[in-house]
């Protein structure tokens, strides 16, 4: 499922880290780079997980390529919650409206 | 690395025709009778979904088997009000005690008058899942989760299980 690779691509620090980068706006590998004290092909590498990840995304801009956040990255995990919760919340409104009911009977 | 990535929150809400303090009663004290049997998180079907009323009580669900699943604690408890639970589920939907990795539920329940209830719910902190989950990849401690995924992808779209 694609949202458990997105959370696991997450769990390493420095590539949240570059991801925590990227949401400041798209960039060049050079520029990740520079503001972690990482190196370029760790950056370069790490990219490359996100983007397997579903996280990032990455468009040619004049000479150079600049990556940035893929907003559906994590739209599986949400799409599998959002359902999950809805159908329990569908059954609570169900169970709360119900009209009070007379004293139980004995199922005979 | 002191970045912190939040994943956004899941939030619904749902209007009810009750009072807050009713639908605070039936949707934690009343779980049982609604929520859904196929939203179980244990090796073996939901038999009973029980919350324990006060901070620190458990959301948990004796199965079928004779076994219990616990889906996480209570955090905060404020009755007609809300209520704050840990959420104690990995990635891929198995029980996860370890705290650090739980991901947590509110659920608030707000007047909308004429006797109604507006429900939110909110799931949040699902980096912290990342962590546990990034940490078993590592570990290589279960090979066979994506498997176990699929199964709960089917649970959760309401396929039954053989």
């Amino acid at each position: 499922m694609a949202y458990v690779n997105a959370l696991t691509a997450l769990a390493d620090p420095t590539r949240r880290a570059v991801f925590e980068r990227l949401r400041r706006g798209p960039a060049s590998v050079g520029e990740v780079a520079s503001g972690l004290p990482v190196s370029r092909p760790a950056v370069s590498q790490h990219l490359k997980a996100l983007k397997l990840a579903g996280l990032v995304a990455g468009r040619p801009e004049g000479a150079r390529r600049v990556y940035y956040i893929d907003p559906n990255g994590l739209g599986e995990l949400r799409r599998w919650l959002d359902q999950f919760w809805e159908t329990a919340l569908e059954s609570f409104e169900t169970e709360v409206e119900k009209p009070r009911t007379p004293k139980r009977r004995k199922k005979p | 690395m002191s970045a912190t990535i939040s994943i956004a929150p899941v939030r619904k809400s749902v209007v009810v025709q009750a009072t807050p303090e009713k639908a605070f009663a039936v949707f934690t004290g009343g779980i049982n009778r609604w929520w859904p049997k196929s939203h179980g998180i244990g090796a073996s079907p939901i038999k009973e979904s029980i919350i324990e009323p006060f901070v620190g009580g458990r959301w948990y669900t004796p199965c079928e088997d004779g076994t219990e699943a616990v889906v996480g604690h209570v955090r905060i408890w404020e009755p007609g009000k809300r209520f704050v639970m840990s959420w104690e589920i990995s990635a891929e939907w198995k029980p996860d005690s370890r705290v650090q990795f739980a991901s947590e539920v509110e659920v608030r329940f707000v007047a909308d008058g004429a006797g109604r209830t507006r429900v939110e719910l909110e799931h949040r902190n699902f980096e912290r899942m990342g962590a546990a989950a990034g940490e078993k990849m590592r570990s290589g401690v279960d090979g066979g989760w994506p498997g176990l995924l699929e199964l709960f992808a089917k649970e959760a779209s309401g396929a039954v299980r053989a």
